[in-house]
């Protein structure tokens, strides 16, 4: 998998320009490359990346209208597959993060606008003596609009310290489809996850107020959380996939009727809280939890706005 | 025993009594969808479950709100009030889950104002209505208590016996255990209930959250399961 994602960034890194500007005069584009905090105690600069984006509903298109980046972060705008909406890939070019890295994210959907945000690759995050990795990220979405935020996963290294937030902002009739995945430890190496921090939060705000949140925490011996019965009980990876808009309730069914059957390798289970479905997945199999993830998203975006039963092909790589 | 601490034992007996009509006994929190899943068969697991709930789960939550609701009814902070109410509205997991807090919130408001009458209450009541906000279990207990002048630390550990208790009794049905197994479960779990309390007590809001991902998978696929004696 890891060379799998060398690959991409090598691919991905040839374009680093939006693929298919909008209309010169509305299209602001800035990028930069500034000074990183180099702290005394580490021989690494600190990285401060940010990205943003907005796409906007522009002379009967969807349309990029907003683009600013800072290293490591660049966007990307891979082509969508025919008859799919706008898309930008999200790439952290430092390679995962440690100790008081930080990313900024701010990805807005205009009224009666459509877009999608995705994540290039994988997000590792590596074992950190004290200040925490942060990623913050803001996802907003106009009235009437159509807004998905596709997670890659996130892997927590032994020792990693990890704090993440989705702060969501809706209009009274938006809709967003949106999910985080969280891997405990590098499967593939057998490492196991005994200790570090995590803080993982979701806060969705419709027209100013809080809706509904979800907290993922532990934080010193991961031990008790990640095997307790009621805790993680033995999931290797978890992942979190949200639908909010005015007919989420009555989706529950549909939504019920797509999922697959949870089993040995993963559980997974629908409600609907506060007008807002909320899709919970726990993986003892992270690869088979991240199959699953992604086909029932794609038929999950086919059944409620009908777009392609299919993530972009950069999620399958 | 002073007085003061005499007529909070009695209140406190009083609101969080099995007898206090919330329904409390209609609610399983998930737990019969996980012992139908095998994953809570007998005492041990039993103990393991509601502790993983007071150290990482909704009891370490409800704890963490009851705390702050408290203290913010005790200085009379509306503003902060609001927030609690706001944020024990919003971090709900599951729909049951969600359905629990509040029915027996609601549940809860209706008799202790009926029964325990008190003008700070009536306010806390009216502006629930006023903001259309939802009232979750844990913050009206502790708002009732701020009002009575029963102190936080007390009022807290009999909400938490409360919760214990109540979860407990739904195994003992479900699994099933026997009465005695059931008190030496509740036994055990003591030191989690005193940890959790003596934790919240040093807590904020930005401390809520929890990893009970498990509990939250039972309770949201308790919505399916086919044969149900249990809301929640």
């Amino acid at each position: 998998m890891q060379a799998l994602q060398v690959r991409w960034m090598r691919k991905m890194s040839a374009v680093t320009s939006p693929s298919e500007p909008a209309a010169g005069a509305e299209l602001s584009v800035s990028s930069s490359v500034g000074p990183a905090a180099v702290t005394a105690q580490s021989w690494r600069q600190q990285v401060h990346g940010h990205a943003a984006i907005s796409f906007a509903r522009r002379d009967g298109a969807d349309r990029l209208t907003h683009l600013s980046h800072h290293d490591p972060l660049r966007v990307l705008f891979p082509a969508p597959a025919r008859g799919d909406i706008p898309l930008a890939a999200l790439v952290n070019s430092s390679g995962g993060m440690v100790a008081g890295d930080r990313l900024d994210i701010a990805f807005s959907v205009g009224a009666g606008a459509r877009g999608m945000a995705l994540g290039a690759a994988a997000e590792k995050i590596y074992r950190s003596p004290a200040a925490a990795c942060e990623i913050a990220v803001t996802l907003e979405a106009g009235a009437g609009a159509w807004l998905e935020w596709v997670p890659q996963e996130t892997i927590l290294f032994e020792g990693a310290r990890f704090r993440r937030c989705n702060r969501v902002k809706l209009a009274a009739d938006a809709r967003m489809l949106a999910g985080e995945m969280l891997i405990f430890g590098r499967a593939a190496h057998g490492e196991d996850l005994t200790r570090g921090a995590v803080e993982d939060r979701w806060e969705l705000y419709r027209e100013n107020r809080l809706v509904w949140a979800d907290i993922l925490r532990m934080e010193g011996d991961l031990t008790r959380p990640l095997h307790g019965r009621a805790g993680l009980a033995g999931a290797r990876a978890i992942a979190t996939l949200i639908y909010a808009g005015p007919d989420a309730a009555d989706m529950l069914t549909v939504v019920r009727d797509l999922l697959p059957q949870s089993d040995d390798d993963f559980h997974v289970a629908a409600s609907v809280v506060n007008g807002v479905l909320v899709l919970r997945w726990l993986g003892f199999a992270p690869e088979r939890l991240r199959v699953a993830y992604g086909a029932f998203w794609g038929a999950l975006r086919a059944r409620l706005a009908r777009l392609p039963a299919a993530l972009p092909r950069l999620w399958y790589i | 025993m002073t007085q003061a601490s005499d007529a909070a034992l009695y209140r406190l007996m009083s609101w969080l009594s099995p007898s206090f009509p919330v329904g409390a006994f209609t609610y399983s929190h998930g737990i019969e969808y996980a012992v139908e899943g095998g994953l809570l068969n007998d005492r041990d697991a039993l103990v393991d479950w509601v502790g993983d709930l007071l150290r990482f789960g909704s009891g370490r939550n409800d704890a963490i709100l009851f705390n702050a609701g408290w203290f913010a009814a005790a200085a009379g902070d509306a503003a902060a009030l609001d927030e609690v109410v706001d944020w024990a509205a919003a971090l709900r997991p599951t729909a049951e889950l969600a359905l629990e807090n509040t029915a027996q919130g609601e549940a809860f408001l209706r008799a202790v104002r009926a029964a325990w009458p008190h003008p700070l209450l009536e306010a806390f009541a009216g502006r629930i209505t006023d903001r259309a906000a939802s009232p979750a279990y844990p913050v009206v207990v502790a708002v009732t208590a701020a009002c009575h002048a029963v102190p936080p630390g007390p009022a807290l550990s009999a909400y938490l016996h409360g919760f214990v208790a109540n979860l407990i009794s739904a195994a003992v049905r479900l699994v099933p255990l026997g009465q005695t197994d059931g008190q030496i479960a509740l036994a055990a779990l003591a030191r989690p209930v005193s940890e959790a309390a003596q934790a919240a007590a040093a807590s904020t809001l930005a401390d809520l959250g929890g990893a009970a991902a498990m509990a939250e998978f039972c309770s949201a696929a308790h919505e399916t399961q086919y044969t149900r004696l249990f809301r929640s």
